[in-house]
């Protein structure tokens, strides 16, 4: 697979001095789920809006399929759909002609639109509201109608900032559905920026965590998880107290083992590659009688990447906004 | 041609924003149609003093030009208030991420304020006509029908060139607040230091000096003299000249700060 985004030592200072983006690299192969996960004021818009031709950079190289950013715009602005951070609907029209709008302007006729505006509300649930205007959609509704405006002339590579910011979990799961039908079915390359460690570890096949500016960290969630080091395997023993010292020495002879504690479940063992050693462990214990009552194992979150590269925690607003989606999400 | 087609649409998605919130229309009119009412009742004896109006001619028939020029100004105002409400709510954004035609965002603003200054245009004449009819002092356009449109050209105009100051300080500043009160503050004077609402041999000397190199006085006497004398070019082309040069500045910085707005 070829690159379809390319950014080379990508510097954006604002006219205020503001280092928004420091010298960032990165690439984003076609096909891919691509996700820039970083807390607010990252500089993942700013990313973003260079990369959709909206804003000029200060210096570095960036194509978008094949297209310089600045020199190609036109070209790149007939391929890609855009969903900002901020919801674009207007709220003055319906939910029809929002989409209808964005297809005018993508210069496509009008019999071909209006087929697609017909498709693009089915696959974003929103048939039933499609003649009602878009001032009293909620907060999840806007979102989604958002995501069809940025669909109507089948974009190749579609640039979301923050999709899911400020909904519910609902619309949240619902949205991310949609985003994976596309990547998956459609196959449209997909850019999304988040600070839900949960959508990129979902969502993205390759990200790159960014913090002030800076990519501190790059690769498939798997293997960010991996660097940290260890995943952790719980063990309890129907018998702890008798068993407790002769499994950890079973455990120990076996390959891979970093460390075992004791736990409240009795012992904790972290190893490289847990999925792996469980059946070891599992066979070892059995064979020398001792009797096992449960063993799950979990993988380091995203979280912990996040905090061995910036040392604090990505502050996350799961499910916060949740009570003001409810009563409408209407700014 | 995309820019045609572009311009259509973005006129279209104006006309709608307009149609739906009647309150706008509302308030752009009330203040003409209040000026209206209220200055025909309060200055409609000066037709009594000879020599203050020319002969023959009723106060209405006097003001309705300026209450006209008023209108425009109004409208054009809102203009600028859109940009910024584009802005602010990224919608431009969203326009600007795709193909379309740059000017036809322009263009189509400037379009559907053309349209709806006319159609404001034609309420008020209408509104004028009937206040004509009830106090038996009838209120025409003498140049008829032709007139009629020569009138709605001068004001849409006019009013074009108007919008070109709240387009340009809505980009420029950002903020709806702003273009209301510099756009009042610029307003104001234009209209009463002009031979709008009062005769000019009625003003003081320094407002007849200033009056004369105020664009509005200009518009109004074309639009009066198509209403009361009939086709004297010689008040009509200077008028188009003039609204024109204002034109070339306003939509000129216009164009200055959607170039600094795009890129
Ligand atoms: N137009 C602007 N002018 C000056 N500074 C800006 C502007 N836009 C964003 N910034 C600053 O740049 C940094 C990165 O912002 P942004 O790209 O919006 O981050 P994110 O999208 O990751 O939250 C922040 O410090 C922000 O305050
Ligand atoms: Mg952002």
């Amino acid at each position: 697979m070829s690159d379809i985004i390319t950014v080379k030592n990508l510097v954006e200072v604002y006219s205020d001095g503001t280092k928004a983006v420091d010298d960032i690299s990165f690439s984003v192969a076609e096909g891919e789920f691509f996700g820039f996960l970083g807390p607010n004021g990252a500089g993942k818009s700013t990313t973003i809006k260079i990369l959709t031709t909206l804003l000029r950079k200060t210096s570095g190289t960036v194509t978008v399929a094949g297209f310089d950013v600045e020199k190609q715009a036109a070209a790149i602005r007939r391929i890609i759909g855009v969903q900002s951070q901020d919801t674009t609907v207007d709220g003055d029209l319906t939910g029809r002609e929002n989409i209808m709008l964005q297809g005018h302007f993508h210069q496509m006729k009008t019999d071909e639109i209006k087929k697609r505006v017909n498709e693009l509300l089915k696959l974003v649930g929103l048939e039933e509201a499609a003649e009602k205007r878009a001032r009293n959609y909620s907060g999840g509704m806007k979102k989604r109608l958002d995501l069809a405006t940025a669909l109507v002339h089948k974009p190749k590579i579609l640039f979301l900032d923050e999709p899911t910011t400020g909904l519910d979990p609902q619309s949240r799961s619902a949205i991310w559905t949609y985003l994976e039908k596309l990547n998956r079915e459609e196959g449209i390359t997909i850019f999304l920026t988040t600070q839900y460690l949960e959508e990129a570890d979902k969502l993205c096949k390759r990200l790159s965590i960014i913090d002030k500016g800076k990519i501190v960290a790059s690769g498939s969630p798997a293997e960010l998880k991996r660097e940290i080091g260890a995943d952790s395997i719980r063990i309890s023993l129907e018998n702890c107290k008798k068993d407790n010292a002769k499994a950890k020495e079973l455990i120990k002879t076996l390959n891979d083992v970093n460390e075992i504690i004791d736990s409240e479940e009795c012992l904790t063992v972290f190893a490289k590659n847990a999925g792996l050693l469980i059946a070891d462990i599992v066979r070892a214990l059995d064979s020398s009688d001792i009797r096992i009552a449960s063993v799950t194992f979990s993988s380091p979150s995203l979280d912990d990447v996040f905090i061995k590269h910036t040392g604090k925690r990505i502050r996350t607003e799961e499910l916060v906004k949740a009570p003001s989606a409810m009563l409408g999400g209407r700014r | 041609m995309t820019l045609l087609s572009d311009t259509r649409y973005v006129f279209i998605r104006y006309m709608r924003k307009l149609v739906r919130n009647p309150i706008l229309l509302f308030f752009s009119l009330f203040q003409p149609i209040l000026f209206l009412a209220l200055f025909t009742q309060l200055l409609g004896r000066l037709s009594n003093f000879p020599g203050v109006l020319p002969v023959g001619v009723s106060y209405l028939e006097f003001a309705a030009a300026g209450i006209l020029l008023q209108n425009a100004f109004g409208s054009a105002l809102q203009s600028g208030n859109s940009i910024v409400a584009d802005i602010d709510s990224g919608f431009l954004h969203k326009m600007l991420v795709t193909p379309m035609s740059r000017p036809a965002i322009l263009l189509g603003r400037l379009a559907s304020d053309a349209f709806r200054v006319v159609v404001q245009t034609a309420i008020i004449l209408a509104l004028a006509y009937g206040i004509g009819a009830a106090e038996n002092s009838p209120f025409t356009v003498n140049t008829g029908v032709i007139g009629i449109l020569l009138i709605f050209f001068t004001i849409a105009f006019f009013g074009l060139a108007w919008s070109g100051i709240s387009l340009a300080l809505g980009m420029k500043t950002r903020s709806a607040e702003t273009v209301f009160a510099i756009g009042g503050v610029i307003t104001f004077p234009l209209l009463f230091l002009s031979s709008a609402l009062l005769p000019i041999n009625f003003l003081p000397g320094w407002v007849q000096t200033v009056s004369k190199f105020n664009p509005v006085s200009y518009a109004v006497d074309a639009c009066r003299v198509l209403m009361i004398n009939g086709y004297d070019w010689g008040t009509i082309l200077p008028a188009w000249g003039v609204i024109g040069l204002v034109a070339v500045i306003t939509l000129g910085a216009t164009l200055y700060q959607f170039r600094k707005v795009v890129s």
